[in-house]
């Protein structure tokens, strides 16, 4: 029989000395989108439920024109997609959000969920990481600033140790002239977990035609969320033309490592990884 | 399209139990609740293929909350099956383990965490054996056998109609394929359920998620050895079933020992992985297709040969052998037909009925063969079938007798709705179907009656329809509701159903191959039309006129010529009972489909006394880059007689595409080792609501000498052709062939490279 305690704290503070109490035997129950259904199918047995829904600080989004965007972790997938700041500023966030599972899954899940489960075709990272965030963490001896490309360290692994809650995600404002999108490749039209998703961001110069900027992030395709620097670097400078963007693409599909499984084989997911950046890349590229 | 003066046939009627199910007031099995009821769960096989050598349940038994532990020393032993004669498997396993869920031992407890923690302190010693999983493999005289028996063929059938090797010496054109169909899942919303409770000294009641409850009752009296006066099965609403719930299944008899011994009645509950993997499955086949033709596209030899992957146990297997074969050609007529069905067991999940039964796997490849070789030969696919179309009065070579045929008017309206040109990356896919209303008698070896209806008139202007029609979300009983409104001139409201319980019903075989409507409709008609006779003649007393000068109809009986000369259908009633001396006012009818001698071994005989037939048009738009494939649209012309409850037909249109879709482009249950790996909703992909294409229904109302009002089937004829169209329509688009499901962009990916070498 599944016997656990609950808590729900009200402070992160509190919640903190739980979790670090509880020596790596609680878990934190966000959205509860995958946790639940993990308990339920006895996958994993947790000592000790913290819930951090009564903890106001987790919750909500803010907006400074110089500092950006603060998304705090139990901010849901539906409020991404009707946040009025992330329409405006960055719809590559909300873009991604709406291919998250169903309506029923996004008025639950959470951004935090998202990112800390680490799973590796989470649709939250890919974005997150053309947009240079990082993650705020809270432990018992204050707060840390972790890039997020440093934040995932394997499938269902991030760098939080003991006693770390995941506080909010900061994100920089965009460059000048830039661009943002996120394609998802799925089966289905909803209920989907990403087969292969590109991430890509793109600031031109003033001329209109050259890189100034990108970056390319790519998930479900290696053990952890993944930007393809070498890819990055192949179009940097470069007046954005066909052939420097097949060029681009090809090498991040060199750069994926994906794995054969259900959804897919690696040698399809590596094809689709190409198809997909040479489109990102394009759409993004097309700044009006 | 109004061709008749009804007033409830033929009109859209939503369904009778629409707003109980709407507003959650339906109660299905899950949802029985009795005093002291017990959870039942059962342990299963971990291996593909084992001997038992052992099994300790005491630790599981000493477990608090525990009341009752039982393996099939608990059990008589006696096997079952859905066709008698090959009935293979025990409630409880004896003494080996065929698949990975196989039933071993089942508990019932206090709550359900307690009966599962129960399974998991059950040892169980295996010799572990030899396993196989390809068909191909299990065929080999070599393989482990699974059954005692001399080879692991659960069933073959061949017969051969004129001569193929001539026909296809005749043809100008002759084209081999092989293709491959995959497993899939009823996937009921429902799960299986069932409550069984015992009630001393040697009654049993059960509370069953079923397709047929006198068919249940049947095979719980032989596998309990209890006669069945003792039995009473009753049917809750259901939540789905798709010829997934037809058969018994281990968890049933079991509920039913647990009830016996514990005293209490036990609930068991599928979960979705069971549902998956511990129920049935559609058969996957190998199809060896040849076909000749002329070069006007005449066909002059078809020869199949077939080998289904049974699984671990028979189930429905015979029958599906003999669909495939029996349904090789038909819409379409072919001089000389050859086929070879092989149905084999592997150690993996059992494969039985589901919507379509065996036919839409032959369709896929018939139809998918017959684009090919139109291509080939620079035929119109719709004028290849037209030439070839089945019409009425035909017998086909296997003596199908067709008594009504709207298909070349099917073929007709499909050509009229094909757009001329296409864009890039759009194509449009052809094909058609043919499917049974319902079987006839011998297919299933029963003795049973086939289907039975009384209907009671009561003195407040209703009626009471009493059948053992389980209505398994179909919208039976909203079809029996509208026969019997019309027959007696009154509202579909005034009809009070009272419905699949075999202590107050009379028989009924189930729903199941498409066949209430035909046959329970008869049934039905034929009670009314009684009740109808006895109001009459007591309402041409009254009036002093001729009982054939009556009229039933907007709730009064009057007289033809002279409407306002009559009275209410309520007083009606009250006449007539007075007349009668105070006896009830009752009709009853019955349907047994005529003398049909289906005969297995050569094929021949009349599968059911009358087909529906369908053609349909595929819309795909193909992302070539990434294989992706978007069914935009679906254009469907079917002949299902005439159209009792058009709604309910355009939802059983929309239904078995949404399945179809599925099945042609996501849906595969991956098995590795016997072992399924997707037994979930997330990684077995059914089309969710945004996927499910648009779609355009015509019917074609060829109206049946024998149906009910002329009415033929509608519920599993349209799976068949759904699937061919829309490979058929990604072939338009791309050039690209796949010949095995589903088609997933991965292998049009393949297909596609493979074109352009």
């Amino acid at each position: 029989m599944l016997t656990f305690s609950y808590y729900a704290p009200t402070s992160l503070n509190q919640a903190c000395r739980l979790l670090s109490e509880a020596q790596g035997q609680a878990r934190l129950l966000a959205g509860g989108t995958d946790l639940l259904i993990q308990m339920k199918r006895n996958l994993v047995k947790p000592q000790f439920l913290i819930d951090l829904k009564k903890i106001k600080r987790l919750k909500g989004i803010e907006y400074d024109p110089e500092k950006g965007l603060r998304i705090r972790a139990l901010v849901t997938h539906s409020e991404l997609l009707h946040n009025p700041w992330i329409l405006g500023y960055y719809p590559i966030l909300a873009q991604a959000a709406q291919t998250i599972g169903s309506v029923q899954i996004r008025n639950k899940g959470t951004v935090g969920g998202n990112l800390c489960h680490a799973v590796p075709s989470a649709d939250l990272a890919p974005p997150l990481l053309v947009l240079n965030a990082r993650a705020v963490v809270r432990g018992l001896k204050g707060k840390k600033f972790i890039p997020l490309e440093e934040f995932f360290c394997a499938p269902n692994q991030t760098i939080l140790k003991d006693g770390e809650i995941l506080q909010e995600i900061e994100v920089p404002r965009m460059p000048e002239r830039s661009k943002a999108i996120y394609l998802k490749h799925g089966i289905r039209r909803a209920m989907e977990i990403a087969i292969v998703g590109v991430a890509v961001l793109m600031a031109l110069k003033p001329d209109r035609r050259t890189c100034a900027e990108v970056r390319i992030a790519l998930g479900a395709v290696a053990p952890t969320p993944i930007r393809v620097v070498e890819a990055e670097n192949s179009l940097q400078g470069k007046i954005i033309a066909p052939e420097e963007i097949e060029k681009a693409a090809s090498i991040a599909a060199a750069h994926a490592q994906p794995i054969t499984d259900l959804r897919g084989s690696a040698e399809y997911r590596q094809e689709i990884v190409r198809v997909l950046t040479a489109r990102a890349i394009t759409h993004a590229a097309r700044i009006i | 399209m109004k061709h008749h003066n009804y007033s409830i046939i033929g009109h859209r009627q939503p369904a009778v139990d629409a707003a109980s199910k709407a507003t959650g007031q339906a109660q299905y099995t899950v949802d029985i609740q009795l005093p002291g009821m017990l959870w039942g769960k059962i342990l299963r096989s971990k291996y593909p293929h084992a001997r038992i050598l052992n099994i300790d349940t005491s630790k599981a038994e000493k477990l608090a909350g525990i009341k009752a532990v039982i393996t099939h020393k608990d059990t008589l032993g006696k096997k079952f099956g859905f066709v008698r004669n090959t009935a293979d498997q025990y409630p409880l396993a004896v003494d080996k383990v065929r698949y990975i869920g196989d039933e071993i031992a089942a508990v019932a407890a206090v709550a359900e965490d307690v009966a599962e923690e129960a399974l998991a302190l059950i040892r169980v010693d295996y010799e572990v054996l030899p396993a196989v999983f390809d068909p191909l493999e299990a065929i080999d005289p070599e393989a482990p056998l699974i059954h005692d028996g001399q080879n692991n063929i659960s069933a073959r059938l061949a017969w051969e109609f004129g001569n193929v090797e001539e026909g296809f010496g005749e043809s100008d054109f002759v084209r081999q394929d092989t293709f491959y169909t995959q497993p899939v899942n009823h996937c009921p919303l429902e799960p299986h359920a069932c409550v069984a409770s015992f009630e001393p000294p040697d009654h049993l009641t059960v509370w069953a998620s079923t397709q047929g409850v006198f068919y249940l009752r049947n095979q719980l009296s032989r596998t309990l050895d209890m006669p069945i006066s003792n039995i009473r099965v009753i049917r809750p609403q259901v939540g789905g079933a798709f010829g997934g719930k037809i058969e018994l299944f281990p968890f049933n008899v079991c509920a039913a020992i647990l009830s016996q011994k514990t005293g209490k009645p036990v609930k068991i509950v599928c979960t979705r992985e069971e549902v998956f993997t511990a129920t049935r499955c559609r058969h996957p086949m190998i199809i060896h297709l040849k076909t000749g033709v002329k070069k006007d596209g005449a066909l002059v030899a078809v020869q199949a040969r077939i080998i289904l992957d049974g699984g671990a146990y028979n189930s429905t297997g015979p029958v599906a052998t003999y669909l495939a074969g029996a349904f090789l050609c038909l819409p379409l007529k072919a001089r000389n037909i050859k086929y070879e069905g092989f149905r084999v067991y592997t150690n993996k999940p059992v494969c039985g009925a589901q919507r379509g039964h065996a036919v839409p796997q032959i369709r896929f490849a018939i139809e998918s063969q017959l684009d090919i070789i139109a291509e080939t030969l620079g035929l119109d696919p719709i004028e290849l079938h037209l030439k070839n179309a089945v019409q009425t009065g035909d017998v086909t070579l296997n003596k199908q007798v067709i008594t009504s045929c709207g298909f070349s008017e099917c073929l007709e309206k499909i050509k009229a709705q094909r757009s001329p040109a296409l864009p890039e990356g759009k194509g449009i896919g052809f094909a058609t179907c043919a499917f049974v209303s319902g079987a006839t008698y011998h297919l299933f070896f029963t003795t049973e009656a086939f289907a039975n209806a009384i209907i009671q008139a009561n003195e407040d202007g209703t009626v009471s329809l009493i059948t053992g029609v389980a209505d398994i979300g179909q919208g039976s009983d909203t079809v029996l509701a509208m026969i019997t409104a019309e027959e007696l001139g009154i509202g579909v409201k005034d009809i009070k159903l009272i419905t699949a319980d075999t202590d107050l019903t009379p028989y009924d075989w189930g729903s199941g191959s498409s066949r209430v409507t035909y046959q329970a409709g008869n049934a039905t008609k034929m009670a009314a039309a009684q009740v109808k006779k006895l109001l009459l003649e007591a309402v041409s007393h009254e009036l002093d006129v001729y009982p054939e000068e009556l009229v039933a109809r907007d709730g009064r009986i009057f007289v033809r010529d002279r409407p306002e000369k009559g009275i209410s259908f309520a007083e009606a009633v009250s006449l007539a009972q007075k007349s009668t001396g105070g006896e009830p006012i009752i009709g009853q009818g019955e349907f047994q489909p005529q003398e049909a001698k289906v005969n297995l071994q050569s094929g021949e005989g009349n599968t059911s006394p009358a087909y529906s037939f369908g053609a349909q048009l595929a819309q795909v738009e193909i992302d070539k880059e990434l294989g992706k494939v978007k069914v935009t649209k679906m254009v469907v012309a079917h002949d299902c007689g005439l159209a009792i409850n058009p709604m309910a037909i355009e939802g059983q249109i929309e239904g078995s595409i949404a399945m179809g879709h599925g099945q042609a482009l996501y849906e595969e249950l991956i098995q590795e080792k016997g072992q399924t790996l997707n037994a979930d909703f997330i990684n077995y992909r059914l089309p969710t609501a945004r996927d499910v294409p648009e779609v355009e229904t015509m019917l074609v109302e060829s109206v049946d000498p024998g149906g009910p009002y002329g009415a033929k089937e509608s519920g599993e004829g349209i799976i068949v052709s759904t699937i061919p169209a829309i490979a058929n329509a990604i072939s338009n688009a791309t050039g690209g062939r796949i010949h095995s499901l589903p088609l997933t962009p991965e292998k049009l990916l393949k297909a596609l490279e493979q074109k352009t070498k």
